[in-house]
């Protein structure tokens, strides 16, 4: 993974979550997808149907039980991506 | 645009014909089959299986993008079974042992189910992860059924089998860890596979939610076979020309029971699309049923709200439902604008709203309780309200301009099953009164395993089987209203609000006792989770960090956000045993919120 990619990938996260969250809050690579954002389940199935669509990939659902942050979130996403 | 986007605007048949040329063409199995369709008559699956595998009919696999991934005819299935069993035998188990599987949407899950049975042992479906940051506790999940199914053996794929390994750590009774691959390495036995009786137990089913004490139903073969006959030959009226198109997870009793079982008894085809695969993509599954002209597609209604938030018109345009006869409906309450508002939106696609067929099941009665009348579609009744409140009675609306409830109507008990009302006291209600919802027959459980307590809370003198749901007879047809307060259904997942409880009670701020959970209802019938702590911490800071610990526990446990209240202490009411009554705790939180519309009347005291 180049450091590029993965800032690219943070980049499109914090744009397509900040449209998503409800709060107004500033969000970068150290936030919390679950305390600071509340995201619901249903804002969850349409960030990943957005993340497939847009790097052309599958997250197999095992793989998000260990994400909880915007970081953890983007280094899955590079690593799947860099896989296929 | 991503090639992704560019295929699901594509239309339907390149959507779904895109294969790559280096792939040899996957042919799904077809829906009309060689064998004379045999529907009564089976004592046990494997005789229901040995029979299936004659014909050329079975199960057929597909992944997000439409794609068919893998096929099972029930030919292979029986082979493939028989031939797991017989390297299972070579654990040397009791008959009856428990097999722990972790039950993704595939072949190599329904083969082992099966295999379980020829080799006379007894397999339970334990769930994926499914939210965010879910880690530690999916694993106690997967822990706590281990411990409470004693179970010798546990399998899982190669996606989840580190969580097992870690969740199967220190579960003493446990004799295997492994994946169905493993399994096939191990050298088959010599033997012949012994016939199953009636009287075995065909497997369990945990039902969802409980952590720390999840309850593991035990349903004999004869109980199995019993229900299933009464679903398709009562309920669905299943015949030669029948497909099935599923997404519903294999670990939900109408996912294993209603859509693997009953087709396999009927020798009819299913095209299955992983859970996770419609939550993210819900119309696959129409197109799915479009495409290969399925006929029978169950749903929780929340999955058909999730088809109809998600459509597109260009998707509708694509679409031919016209061959869906048989939409049932369950496993949640059925909220009457949820089924008018799907009917409504894909009519145009062809969608026919006599399909709908609400029905009433729990797993403690293998599935099915009740069924409407098939094709007749969905009907329901605007109820008073305040009669409803005052007399605990279904009255049908008089005048307009009163305030009501519409109820929808589930149906009649399947054949040899009597559904009745009682109130507080036991005793049975009459006609149109409101009490909680008894049901007696086959089907009924043999009880929790290994769990005399909760065995004896739900399974009253007689057999009748207490559902802890409330609801009112009205003409001989069944109205379900509500569910006591121990469990709140949030987007078609099922919490009981004493895990949610114990998990509050785990931290080192909350003593126990002082928490109760419960569920509120929006104006556009959405539930959401109420948590409300009786707490003495003095600083905000502090006050503030347990509420955001508390919801993002929550949301780890169980996918929801969650409301946290902090109330001083001995603002909760307790029963004179000392016992929180969380009715009690809801009324009090509406009447501090000031929240209209909450139906006290649904709800009856704590169990």
């Amino acid at each position: 993974m180049t450091d590029n990619n993965y800032d690219e990938i943070v980049q499109l996260l914090c744009d397509r979550l900040s449209s998503l969250a409800s709060a107004d809050v500033n969000i970068t690579a150290e936030t919390n997808l679950i305390s600071d954002l509340s995201i619901d389940s249903i804002k969850l199935l349409n960030l990943i149907m957005e993340i497939e669509d847009a790097f052309d990939i599958s997250i197999p659902i095992n793989a998000l039980a260990d994400v909880q942050t915007v970081h953890e979130l983007a280094c899955l996403i590079a690593k799947i991506k860099s896989a296929s | 645009m991503s090639s992704t986007i560019t295929k699901l605007n594509a239309p339907l048949t390149q959507a779904f014909d895109f294969q790559p040329s280096s792939e040899t063409q996957l042919m799904p199995t077809p829906t009309r089959n060689t064998l004379a369709q045999r529907l009564v008559g089976f004592e046990t699956l494997t005789d229901a299986l040995e029979y299936a595998a004659q014909g050329i009919t079975g199960y057929n696999f597909y992944d997000a993008r439409g794609k068919l991934r893998s096929i099972l005819p029930y030919s292979l299935l029986r082979n493939n079974a028989r031939n797991l069993a017989k390297r299972l035998v070579g654990f040397g188990l009791e008959r009856g042992s428990r097999v722990a599987i972790i039950a993704d949407t595939s072949p190599e899950f329904v083969e082992l189910f099966f295999a379980c049975r020829y080799a006379g042992l007894v397999p339970f479906a334990m769930p994926v992860p499914v939210n965010l940051g879910s880690h530690g506790v999916y694993v106690q999940q997967l822990k706590g059924m281990l411990e409470s199914s004693q179970a010798s053996l546990a399998f899982a794929n190669l996606d989840y089998i580190n969580f097992l390994a870690e969740a199967a750590e220190k579960v003493t009774l446990l004799e295997w860890v492994g994946t169905p691959a493993q399994l096939n390495e191990l050298p088959a036995q010599e033997v012949t596979l012994q016939p199953n009786q009636p009287d075995e137990v065909a497997y369990l089913q945990f039902t969802s939610g409980s952590t720390r004490m999840p309850r593991g139903v035990v349903i004999t073969e004869r109980a199995l076979m019993c229900n299933l006959m009464g679903i398709v030959c009562n309920g669905l009226e299943i015949t030669p020309d029948d497909r099935s198109a599923s997404w519903l997870p294999f670990y939900h009793d109408m996912g294993l029971v209603g859509l693997v079982l009953a087709p396999m008894v009927t020798q009819i085809s299913v095209d299955y699309l992983a859970t996770r695969d419609f939550a993210i993509r819900p119309l696959q599954w129409l197109r799915l049923i479009s495409r290969n002209r399925c006929t029978v597609a169950f749903s929780q209604p929340f999955g058909l709200k999730l088809c109809t938030m998600r459509v597109r018109e260009s998707d509708l345009k694509e679409l031919d439902l016209s061959c869906w006869r048989a939409a049932g409906i369950g496993a949640e309450m059925i909220r009457p604008d949820t089924l008018r508002n799907f009917a409504e939106k894909f009519a145009s696609a062809g969608f026919n709203g006599n399909a709908f067929l609400p029905c009433y099941g729990l797993a403690e009665s293998t599935l099915a309780v009740t069924f409407s009348k098939i094709g007749s579609g969905f009907h329901s009744i605007q109820i008073d309200s305040k009669a409803l409140i005052d007399k605990r009675m279904a009255v049908r609306l008089q005048a307009e301009g009163r305030k009501s409830n519409e109820f929808v109507n589930c149906g009649r008990p399947l054949p040899g099953h009597i559904v009745k009302i009682v109130g507080e006291d036991g005793q049975p209600l009459e006609e149109r009164m409101l009490g909680s919802v008894l049901v007696q027959g086959a089907s009924v459980m043999s009880g929790y395993y290994n769990n005399p307590v909760e065995t004896e809370k739900a399974l009253k003198p007689d057999n009748w089987l207490d559902t802890g749901d409330i609801g009112y007879l009205y003409d001989g047809d069944l109205y379900i209203t509500g569910r006591r307060t121990d469990v709140i259904i949030v987007n078609g997942r099922n919490i009981r609000a004493q895990d949610v409880e114990e998990l509050a009670e785990q931290q080192p701020e909350v003593r126990s006792r002082e928490a109760s959970a419960f569920g509120v209802n929006d104006e556009d019938g959405s539930t959401t989770v109420v948590l409300v702590i009786e707490c003495r911490l003095t600083s905000v800071t502090e006050r503030h960090a347990l509420i955001k610990r508390l919801q993002q526990l929550v949301y780890m446990a169980f996918g929801v956000n969650c409301i946290v209240e902090l109330v001083p202490p001995h603002t909760l009411p307790r029963t004179s045993s000392g016992k929180l009554s969380r009715f009690a705790a809801r009324q009090g939180y509406i009447q501090r919120t000031n929240l209209n519309d909450q139906l006290a009347v649904v709800e009856s005291g704590d169990r």
